[in-house]
């Protein structure tokens, strides 16, 4: 590759990214399949100027509500005299983000995806700058107030578990159970705080590259994995209650097999017949 | 099928929805950790989309079943709000004694609430964080009084110091249990073989045909986010 911060859409950089990308390249690896590193060098000075601006007490308060909140088991966001808590940098990120964005500004949600970024990346810039162009590029207008597309994605995935899982399909609504109960913080998080940390990587190695039909895959293949159960469930309850613990059953644990079901287990997803069920779930959204 | 008589003073179950509301970081995931985990964490993630649990308590001759909704506090949620009270018959208003703003939002939920729910929500005003006294911004009586304006209880709540929860829940049962037979009131009312009773049924002796057994039997605690 003669410019470094190109990459060629292909299927030997899909299969890669599938197969996980090596801990030590992800950072370099994120930064260039999403573009987020070109992005940075067109606007060499943005990020500082962003840094140096005050915003509005609300939205700051907002933010900071949630700092504290943010994994609060990793130590390396707690708050301590010894070490440099990521509290700081994360609210750096997450103000930047919102001055950027004001259409956005700040909803939950971003302070996980955000967090589980400074484990990976280690720089600020670097992150505001995926973040950037993961809300403008790959998940667009998912994290804007209104949630229209977010709700949209959620209905989209009932449509997705129609045509691959009738049955389920049909159990569920009998039941009374609505997909946005369902898949909210997994999207809105794209599964951080939701799934074991390896998986999620291994996940957004694939979104990162592939966008987010990737996400549907993830939860039409927790649904497909734990059918029968589903089927066996007799109240709203207990179905409920079993699609939320499906996130940390032994499945997700062992990333590379989950990765191998979600590439599998759900069949053909022609991004065309996906991008045609959003388009109709997000005109029916209220 | 066999026709069974039920004792009028045998236990039937009653299932209910609670559904916790509020603003941001006033507390909701911790009260409802208090009362159905029984613990206090320092680590309490925010709450995205909702949380589920369910807790079952036994009052008089009723068990009942609380499907407990804990739900996002960030005001951009609040699209989403509908979805978590639709058919609640409880709701718990949280605010935090030490922000005056999060007592000012439950007047938007109170609004929102009459103007959606159509069956009979039993509404209980917590103020959280008692515990922090020296940083008290909304007075007790102010709240009293408040929440007597709009027919619901009041309680002031302490997550970390395990005070004034079990009580406002508590009441809330009472509650449920005493409209619970009127008619038209949304709350699921099972008999002692676990199945539906009539309005006609509903306060007098009861007679069945059905005995399939009250096979359910979850007491689980479930994250929705």
């Amino acid at each position: 590759m003669q410019d470094k911060t190109k990459v060629k859409h292909n299927r030997k950089m899909k299969r890669f990214c599938r197969k996980g990308i090596p801990a030590e390249y992800r950072p370099v690896a994120w930064m260039t399949l999403t573009n987020a590193e070109s992005r940075m060098k067109m606007s060499p000075n943005l990020y500082r100027d962003l840094l140096a601006r005050s915003i509005e007490p609300a939205l700051e308060e907002t933010i900071r509500l949630d700092l504290h909140r943010t994994f609060p088991d990793n130590i390396h966001f707690r708050s301590s005299d010894d070490f440099e808590t990521l509290q700081v940098p994360l609210y750096n990120i997450l103000k930047c983000i919102a001055l950027k964005n004001p259409h956005v500004g700040y909803c939950q949600g971003l302070n996980f995806v955000t967090g589980l970024l400074l484990l990976i990346i280690k720089n600020e810039e670097k992150i505001f700058w995926l973040m950037d162009t993961l809300i403008t590029e790959i998940l667009p207008d998912f994290y804007n107030p209104n949630m229209k597309a977010l709700k949209a994605e959620q209905e989209l995935l009932g449509q997705i578990v129609k045509w691959k899982l009738p049955d389920v399909h049909d159990h569920l609504r009998i039941l009374g159970v609505p997909w946005a109960l369902i898949g909210t913080k997994w999207f809105i998080c794209m599964y951080a705080d939701v799934m074991p940390v390896e998986t999620v990587l291994r996940i957004w190695d694939c979104v990162f590259y592939e966008g987010s039909k990737v996400l549907q895959r993830v939860a039409i293949t927790l649904i497909a994995l734990n059918k029968e159960k589903i089927l066996a469930c007799k109240d709203f309850p207990e179905a409920v209650d079993l699609i939320q613990k499906s996130v940390k059953q032994p499945p997700c644990l062992h990333c590379h097999n989950f990765m191998m079901h979600i590439f599998n287990e759900p069949g053909s997803f022609p991004r065309s017949r996906i991008n045609s069920l959003r388009d109709t779930c997000f005109s029916e959204v209220t | 099928m066999s026709t069974m008589e039920c004792e009028v003073d045998t236990n039937r179950t009653i299932e209910a929805k609670i559904v916790l509301l509020g603003s941001q970081a006033v507390g909701k995931t911790s009260v409802v950790i208090r009362y159905v985990g029984g613990m206090f964490s320092k680590h309490v993630s925010p709450t995205i989309g909702a949380s589920f649990f369910t807790y079952k308590l036994t009052l008089d001759k009723y068990r009942i079943k609380l499907q407990v909704w804990d739900t996002a506090g960030q005001e951009r949620f609040r699209s989403m709000a509908p979805m978590y009270y639709r058919k609640a018959n409880a709701a718990m208003l949280v605010y935090d004694i030490t922000c005056k703003d999060s007592y000012y939002d439950i007047k938007d939920w109170v609004k929102e609430l009459k103007k959606n729910v159509e069956t009979p929500i039993v509404m209980c005003l917590l103020g959280n964080k008692r515990d922090l006294e020296h940083k008290r911004r909304v007075s007790a009586s102010e709240a009293q009084e408040y929440a007597k304006s709009i027919g619901a209880f009041f309680f002031e709540t302490s997550a970390l110091f395990n005070t004034g929860i079990d009580e406002a829940f508590f009441q809330m049962a009472q509650e449920l249990v005493k409209i619970c037979e009127m008619p038209n009131s949304g709350i699921r009312v099972l008999n002692c073989h676990g199945t539906d009773m009539e309005e006609s049924e509903l306060g007098s002796s009861i007679k069945l045909s059905n005995t399939k057994e009250n096979a359910q039997n979850v007491d689980s605690e479930t994250c929705l986010c």
